[in-house]
């Protein structure tokens, strides 16, 4: 036993030492954000991003051309997983590890403000962005502590389809909505439902209670129990159980189902964002979509308490704080934030642009529903930019999922989650 | 197989003694070893008395280089289980006792003290899902064990067509358990789903049920959903431990005039005893831990009423980015998990030795 503790014992220590020592290597290596490589330099960036099927060739197709205009940068496309969840977790372990690369990254716009605040993003100020290029509510996802970490790339905002040959004119206030939902179901025997959102215990909760007028923005969290919001989430139960316009399973549904329960003809309203416009209408309409082609609407989910507000989705592009290339980054980030590289992406692909300019008659006549889309879009509310959003998401969700599911009533479940929400924010607002 | 009724795992404490060069330092009187112990000790000696007038020093200095060289070669494999298995460990609970929230880059590193623990307390969800995973695991692992334990009776049986019966229970164990989740998540789904569809054709009841928007149905719907991919695994388990119980016992008992019940209950179970312990310690630690099933049936809904500690110590670590906390629950269910099999061990451990 004597001999095994003074031959094997040492090497064993060395050995964990080396491993620490190599784990604490990876950990502190990329912090040399000194030493910058200028634009015109030949190098290599990497873009991490999202993105299967006609998404995925489309940023193959702007890579290529941002090439040829900058035959000095080749970028190197790195897939990101489709799932929301799991390119987010990706990317954290790579930011956790202090990874110099991916110098790109697309990211959802509620990530900026966490990743900022955790020190991960570049603050793009010193580049000078054209800010009012863009929807002001998407730029805001970007702008925390006080800089620009993050440039829209395209818009995604949720808002309320409507059958035109069943409801003439798109209704303006919710109880228009609702009546409108129940006679149309009472005249047709092949709708099931009058109306299908999100209600799944998931991040489609919040955006469908924020689309149908829930009051989540970042000043507005700190009275998270307020009559507007009681009255939203009453609205979303009684539209299950007191007029039956939409199914219980509502509070399992997601937008797939959604989706689904739109393209198969069977609800008259649904809430949904923008990639059902390129399924339901003209060539891109499925055969199973017979029933909506050609009869698609889209406004703002009207608001009952003020003006609509179209829970803000989409993607923004950020640049990795301890990436070495941060000046052809930019030129990257410029060039796929451009108008032509923008209506192109948005006629291959159905990205919406977040450029307001790039909304024009070029645009219109390779798909006419952008400009009813752009109108949703002018009311694009953005979730609340905060670094705690995932945490506060998490209270919202299982608030709104209590009550569509009957265990609570909207005032006990706002009461309930209300000091919670309340404290999240006041500890990034105390410590960061 | 021989007819010994040993489990096949280690047996901890029982274990018998090293049957090497060892063995006579470690002779007990009256132990397995002792009667042929002293003969290979008295041949080593004499082998080593050729070389010196210290047998005893010499055949242990032998011993060693063979153990030295033991050690050498198993020491690659030590290296790797520390990196992967003692590191991560120990950087967990170092975690717990500091500050880890990525959310706050000034205090990151700094020593927290209890702070991650008592926050496991004032966060609220620690408790209550506390409860919901002890509720689950212990209904859960009884049905398994139930319905496995029916399963691993029938196929031991001989009728025709028993391998292939025998290979087609081990196919939803097969099956991921995320997909697993998944393809149940849209069986239950009440419009489209298969679920629904059975019960409306056979005119029975909870056919129009909304499954995962209700707390008991959502629990049902995990429960068969969990059910169905672990009942297999415990009834392979249970089988491979039936199968070693000699007939012969059982011819005895028949002889003796034993029903059924009595030859199930009096003999069956108590030599399954060693087989039993490793299902129940297996299942019980992994329902303990349970967390893909739920991720992606309920997400913990709905509210959080199907929010278990797994789920929690996830969300800590990979929504928060709170490595602290996430750490500090992690350590939590570890405990609570090396408490529960050492119930088990000592538990059974008592009972064999009548």
């Amino acid at each position: 036993m004597h001999m095994w503790h003074n031959k094997t014992g040492p090497v064993l220590v060395a050995a964990a030492g080396l491993l620490v020592a190599g784990l604490a290597a990876c950990g502190s290596s990329g912090s040399s954000s000194g030493g910058q490589v200028s634009a015109s330099a030949k190098q290599t960036i990497v873009f991490a991003t999202q993105g299967l099927g006609s998404e995925g060739t489309a940023t193959k197709t702007a890579v290529t051309a941002f090439e040829k205009l900058h035959p000095n940068i080749k970028v190197q496309i790195l897939s990101l997983s489709p799932t929301s969840d799991v390119a987010f977790e990706q990317l954290t372990q790579r930011f956790t590890a202090g990874s110099s690369t991916p110098d790109v990254i697309t990211s959802d716009v509620i990530w900026p403000a966490q990743f900022a605040q955790s020190g991960w993003l570049a603050d793009l100020t010193k580049f000078h962005p054209n800010t009012s290029a863009f929807f002001p509510g998407q730029m805001a996802t970007g702008q925390v502590k006080g800089g620009v970490y993050a440039i829209p790339w395209f818009i995604n905002a949720e808002g309320l389809y409507y059958r035109t040959d069943l409801i003439k004119t798109p209704p303006t206030t919710t109880a228009q909505l609702f009546s409108d939902a129940v006679a149309a179901m009472k005249k047709d025997s092949k709708l099931k439902e009058g109306l299908a959102f999100e209600g799944d215990k998931y991040e489609g909760a919040v955006t469908a209670f924020q689309s149908m007028g829930g009051q989540i923005s970042t000043s507005q969290l700190g009275n998270l129990n307020s009559s507007a919001n009681n009255g939203v989430l009453t609205m979303m139960f009684d539209a299950i159980s007191k007029y039956h316009i939409a199914p219980t399973a509502v509070s399992t549904w997601e937008e797939s189902q959604v989706q689904n329960a739109w393209l198969s003809g069977q609800t008259p309203f649904a809430l949904n964002w923008p990639y059902i416009f390129a399924l339901s209408d003209g060539k891109g309409c499925m055969p199973s979509c017979a029933a909506v082609n050609g009869k698609t609407g889209w406004v703002p989910f009207p608001n009952p308490v003020g003006s609509p507000q179209a829970s803000l989705g989409g993607d923004d592009l950020v640049v990795n704080a301890k990436s070495t290339h941060q000046a052809a980054a930019w030129e990257f980030i410029q060039y796929m934030s451009s108008n032509s590289a923008q209506i192109a992406r948005a006629i291959s692909a159905g990205d919406p642009p977040s450029v307001k300019s790039a909304y024009n008659s070029q645009l219109y006549a390779a798909a006419p529903y952008f400009k009813q889309e752009q109108a949703v879009f002018a009311a694009a509310t953005p979730r609340p930019v905060t670094p705690v959003y995932t945490q506060i998401s998490s209270q919202l969700q299982a608030m709104i999922s209590s009550v569509l599911s009957g265990q609570s009533s909207a005032s006990s479940a706002l009461s309930g989650a209300a000091p919670t929400v309340k404290d999240l924010l006041s500890t990034v607002q105390s410590g960061g | 197989m021989t007819a010994k009724h040993e489990p096949v795992l280690p047996a901890g404490p029982t274990e018998s003694a090293p049957q090497d060069g060892t063995a006579p330092l470690a002779v007990k009187p009256g132990s397995p070893a002792s009667p042929d112990g002293p003969a290979t000790t008295a041949h080593r000696a004499g082998g080593a008395r050729v070389g010196g007038r210290q047998p005893r020093a010499a055949s242990y200095s032998l011993a060693a280089r063979d153990r030295r060289f033991g050690y050498g070669l198993v020491a690659p494999a030590v290296i790797v289980l520390l990196a992967i298995t003692a590191f991560p460990l120990v950087y967990n609970i170092w975690n717990s006792f500091h500050h880890a929230d990525y959310l706050f880059p000034t205090t990151f590193g700094t020593f927290a003290g209890v702070d991650n623990y008592k926050e496991l307390f004032t966060a609220g969800l620690f408790v209550p899902s506390l409860y919901r995973t002890l509720g689950f695991t212990a209904v859960s692992v009884f049905v398994e064990l139930v319905v496995g334990l029916a399963l691993a009776l029938a196929l031991n049986r001989r009728f025709r067509g028993r391998a292939l019966v025998r290979a087609a229970i081990l196919i939803p164990w097969a099956v991921p358990t995320v997909v697993s989740g998944l393809l149940w998540k849209s069986m239950f789904d009440p419009q489209n789903g298969f679920v629904n569809f059975i019960l409306l054709k056979l005119h029975l009841p909870l056919a129009h049920t909304t499954w995962l928007a209700q707390t008991w149905t959502a629990w049902g719907a995990i429960l068969i959903a969990d059910a169905w991919r672990n009942t297999p695994f415990m009834a392979l388990l249970l089988l491979a431990g039936l199968q070693v119980i000699p007939n012969d016992v059982y011819e005895a008992a028949k002889i003796d005039g034993a029903n059924a019940l009595q030859t199930f209950w009096r003999l069956t179970l108590p030599m399954l005893k060693p087989a039993l312990m490793v299902a129940l310690i297996f299942r019980t630690l992994s329902s303990f831990l349970i967390f893909d099933v739920i991720y992606a049936m309920t997400n913990g809904g709905p509210g959080n009423s199907t929010q278990v500690l797994a789920y929690f110590n996830w969300f800590a670590m990979n929504g928060e980015s709170n490595y602290g906390l996430g750490a500090a629950i992690s350590v939590a269910l570890m405990v609570m998990s090396l408490i529960i099999a050492y119930i088990y061990v000592t538990a059974f451990k008592t009972e064999q030795v009548v």
